[in-house]
């Protein structure tokens, strides 16, 4: 007798059966530590990066100002650019007297400049000096670069008159109250929120797989198939329950972030998306498990897998990770979402209809 | 002499061929083939990637402008999405769906936070742009007249030491600046002036570029290289935590071999299929190490390839050395990724327990490892990391022994105590039940404490490490908490953590009727217990702090008295747990661990009361 039918109360009973599993085990309580511990830890980055970036954004994290060493006289072209900016300047007669003041941690870097004048033909040329640490270099270089990106407007502004048929673009920026950097705002909604949407969408992929070849490595499937359920019954609870389990967990982590002053748009056509992402996942992963029914290849060929698609969504201007940052930001129209998320529908129909090839194929070699 | 070291390799390495043979097998010809397919698919994907724009930023913005001959130059960025409008509805224009509006040269931007970040994200498109089009020009002298050559030079470190929230030394006062001794090398400056003069002095051409195309050849950004040569405006500073990047390049290896590792762990509970490795003559011992060699090998081989691609091939012998440093700097990282693999596999009652447990394991391992290593070359805590000794050696620099032996030693450590608490409960009984993860824990350090060795002293001991771990761990976590109530909770989950490892020994004792259970008994176990942790972490602090500097190896030496009241404190809590259990039952462990904890932690705020309430 071959069971190919599939029943929705069956289904909803090898899911909940799945549930009072991971339940039991108290799973889904590590995986929500674990997707805390790497949100803290982006957040500890994103704060980190913008304090580099823009240290008065931050105001509590207020930086030392640096002083650096200029190699000349007090008529030194780049020393009027230098004292006006959060930079403080100390002029030094020599190489080795700025050296030596370095080298004892009285500044952060020198600078030497050529002899050039601005009205001149030739490069003007400086050799900036900065300690080899990471984050010193860093710190000061940012500082360094205002100064002398104004010194070169300047120096351009000269020269470039020279120049055939050349009119620079001057757009003046009327500035609302509010400043920011992009950076801190792309890094939320471009890379935090939808790497924090997918994390459970990736995680109900690898659980998949788990079920799934945990029944053929127990050898329980074959006392399941005994029963009146097919084995369609048995992956498609399964699948449902993971399916299920990853929007809630997003759900989890929009709260936490609305809490935490982070406004999110759309939030329901964004959990929306996740579901159907889990679905495609998971449908994959379950297409995986059967062909395979060995927990440490369908692992790797998942993750091989989820890297491709990782890629392949880089491609693409509505790619999920895209379309969450743009749903979330208010940047695009419901139209062109309603229709790409259809597109996302249709392939996981696609998926899972290729997986009741498979589980058919499967009850052939029976 | 010779025939019983044999006969112990016997038995390992029967285990550990028919090991590297089963794995074969399970690799058949078709799944080889789809591994190679996807494989190659990857290459292609990426490589696609790498040619064109990473797409996760498009159409973020809308821009309207006025000016038609705006929306090529405004979208060359790829984030904004412009739209023409007539002057007339510009003005009224809904400025809910639009973040900027462009009228004639005025940029106008609303309160919000995105058109506050879509503004600034514009200015600097604009000045790529005005770059791109001066370059157009080809006259260098011109459109780039500034060039900045940037030289990285060596100085010493000063290190503040930070006053950590774990140390209950009672030093709130910090440690006082010594006054820095100019040690500069006479020569250094000479060679560096010389250099300086030179490159001042010579035709700019040999350097500096001359056309368009050397121009773009030195403005292409090397993500993980250092800018020599730029100008102001292509002037990136340095990319800080490279060693993070770094950090993924060797990890992924590692993750994905102990993924398998685990799983064949775990594959030999799922059907019994251990227990005939288990009635054979062998010790358990030897059934691990032969395991486990296999995937130790595997994974350093592919760890040397990585190494060969950061560093170069080994053609001269400072290469060579390096990339071997690099090599046994990374070994201990595996020892204890596979250590913890390992463990999890024997806890773990289902396969998604086991994932589950793999990810969480993996992550704070891999935040131990980045974490501090962020701070590379700032703070002398960066060292704890061993990614950043990678990154010191990559970037060419040398290594001392000591710095290995800082950053390394609780790396070892850890993993070979996770290996032998493993191999303990590597028997029947704890292999093929369903025993709760907690009933398995206490296995382990029954069998331990059973041990000819096994003492609740030196159990205190051994945690230490983990309790190291653990607290870092808390302080990531905790960061996105405001300030107070970020420390306080700190204080209290980190005395916890202590007061648990500390007690658990005792528990054990009580809970498992391995000693008799009197007051005498009770006490003693406590002022042991208490004694080892206290000796261990000062042991701890004085081995790993001793590379980075005299001064506070002497701090913590000439402390005297001031080290008594942490070992009352430290024997007290685990009295308290130790008694508390005495006079009533296992059952009220936690509620006296509570106690302990809170006591423990009200000594910490007391003594960081300056730093809290200021």
């Amino acid at each position: 007798m071959i069971k190919t039918s599939t029943s929705p109360r069956i289904v909803l009973f090898i899911a909940k059966k799945e549930y009072c599993e991971v339940m039991h085990e108290r799973t889904f309580i590590l995986s929500i530590l674990i997707q805390l511990f790497i949100a803290s830890f982006s957040t500890f980055l994103v704060i980190g990066l913008t304090s580099f970036y823009d240290p008065t954004a931050l105001g509590q994290f207020d930086l030392q100002s640096t002083s650096v060493s200029i190699i000349g006289e007090s008529d030194n072209k780049l020393y009027p650019f230098i004292k006006n900016s959060d930079v403080t300047p100390i002029l030094d007669d020599t190489f080795g007297d700025a050296y030596t003041r370095f080298y004892n941690h009285k500044v952060d870097a020198f600078l030497m400049i050529s002899d050039e004048h601005p009205e001149g033909q030739k490069i003007i040329h400086i050799n900036i000096y900065l300690p080899k640490s990471d984050l010193k270099a860093t710190l000061v270089s940012l500082q360094l670069k205002v100064p002398l990106e104004k010194f070169e407007q300047t120096v351009r502004n000269i020269r470039t008159k020279r120049l055939e048929g050349y009119t620079p673009l001057k757009l003046t920026f009327i500035e609302g109250s509010l400043k920011t950097t992009s950076t801190y705002f792309e890094f939320i909604y471009v890379a935090l929120l939808p790497l924090l949407m997918f994390t459970p969408a990736f995680i109900s992929g690898g659980l998949a797989v788990d079920c799934i070849t945990e029944e053929f490595e127990r050898k329980t499937l074959d006392l399941l198939l005994v029963s009146p359920i097919s084995l369609l019954d048995v992956v498609n609870g399964k699948i449902l329950l993971m399916a299920v389990i990853a929007p809630v967990q997003s759900f989890i982590w929009m709260i936490l972030l609305m809490l935490n002053g982070i406004s999110i748009d759309n939030a329901l056509l964004i959990l929306v998306l996740v579901f159907i992402i889990a679905l495609i996942l998971v449908v994959i992963s379950s297409i995986i498990s059967l062909t395979f029914k060995e927990r440490g290849i369908a692992q790797l060929f998942y993750s091989l897998i989820l890297i491709l698609l990782f890629l392949i969504s880089y491609l693409f201007t509505n790619s999920p990770l895209n379309m969450v940052t743009r749903l979330s930001i208010h940047s695009i129209g419901s139209m062109e979402s309603i229709i790409w998320i259809c597109g996302y529908v249709l392939i996981a129909l696609l998926l899972y209809w290729i997986l009741t090839g498979v589980v058919k194929t499967h009850h052939n070699d029976r | 002499m010779i025939a019983p070291i044999l006969n112990l390799m016997a038995g390992w390495s029967t285990i550990a061929k028919w090991e590297f043979f089963r794995s074969k097998q399970k690799f058949d010809k078709k799944t080889l083939m789809l591994l190679v397919i996807f494989i190659s698919l990857l290459i292609a994907a990426a490589f696609v990637v790498a040619q064109t724009n990473l797409n996760m930023n498009n159409d973020i913005y809308h821009v309207a402008v006025t000016d038609p001959y705006l929306i090529p130059i405004i979208e060359t960025d790829q984030r904004f999405n412009c739209i023409t409008v007539n002057r007339s509805t510009a003005q009224n224009l809904n400025i809910n769906n639009i973040d900027l509006v462009i009228i004639d040269q005025k940029v106008y931007s609303s309160d919000t936070e995105k058109s506050a970040s879509a503004s600034e994200a514009l200015e600097k498109t604009l000045k790529k742009y005005r770059e791109t089009v001066l370059l157009s020009h080809n006259d260098i002298n011109n459109t780039h007249p500034v060039w900045l050559t940037i030289h990285y030079l060596e100085r010493q470190e000063e290190f503040h030491l930070m006053e950590n929230e774990q140390d209950k030394t009672g030093t709130e006062q910090s440690i006082p600046e010594k006054p820095q001794t100019t040690n500069i090398n006479q020569n250094d400056i000479e060679t560096y002036t010389q250099e300086a003069a030179e490159l001042l002095n010579k035709e700019p051409s040999n350097i500096l570029p001359v056309n368009k195309e050397q121009v773009q050849q030195i403005s292409k950004n090397n993500l993980l290289q250092k800018q020599t040569v730029s100008t102001p405006s292509n002037f990136a500073p340095p990319i800080p935590f490279t060693a993070v990047m770094y950090s993924f390049l060797f990890l992924f290896p590692i993750y994905f071999v102990s993924q398998f590792y685990s799983n064949s762990i775990m594959d030999e509970r799922a059907n019994r299929k251990c227990e005939l490795v288990l009635v054979a003559p062998l010790r358990s011992v030897d059934i691990v190490v032969g395991k486990t060699l296999p995937y130790i090998l595997a994974c350093m081989m592919i760890l040397s390839i990585v190494t060969v691609y950061s560093k170069g091939l080994p053609t001269s012998m400072e290469v060579i050395k390096s990339s071997l440093l690099i090599l046994a700097i990374l070994f201990p990282i595996v020892l204890l990724f596979f250590a913890v693999s390992f463990f999890c596999a024997i806890l773990s009652r289902s396969f998604k327990e086991l994932t589950f447990g793999m990810v969480f394991i993996s992550v704070v391992v891999s935040g131990y490892l980045f974490f501090p290593a962020m701070f590379a070359n700032v703070h002398a805590i960066s060292l704890i990391s061993p990614m950043t000794l990678i990154v010191n050696l990559i970037e060419g620099d040398t290594i001392k022994a000591g710095e290995y032996l800082f950053s390394t030693f609780t790396f070892y450590l850890v993993a070979i105590s996770v290996f032998g608490f493993g191999t303990f409960i590597f028997r029947e009984e704890d292999l093929f039940t369903q025993k709760p993860i907690t009933e398995k824990m206490l296995d382990c350090i029954e069998m331990y404490l059973l041990h000819p060795y096994g003492s609740v002293f030196i159990l205190s001991i051994i945690l230490i490490p983990y309790v190291y771990m653990a607290q870092l761990m808390l302080i990531v976590m905790l960061f996105n908490l405001p300030m107070p109530y970020s420390i306080l909770i700190m204080i209290f989950l980190s005395a916890m953590v202590e007061e648990l490892v500390k007690s658990i020994g005792i528990f054990t004792l009580i809970k498992r009727k391995m000693v008799s259970t009197t007051l005498r008994n009770a006490a003693l176990f406590a002022i042991l217990a208490g004694a080892g942790f206290f000796i261990g972490e000062k042991l701890l602090i004085i081995i790993t702090l001793a590379p980075i500097g005299a001064s506070v190896f002497g701090l913590v030496m000439s402390m005297g008295t001031l080290l008594l009241i942490p070992l009352i404190i430290h024997i007290t809590c685990a009295m308290i747990v130790s008694c508390g259990m005495y006079y009533t039952s296992t059952r009220w462990y936690l509620p006296f661990l509570g106690l302990a904890t809170l006591l423990h932690g009200l000594y910490n705020i007391y003594l960081l009361r300056g730093i809290i309430f200021d």
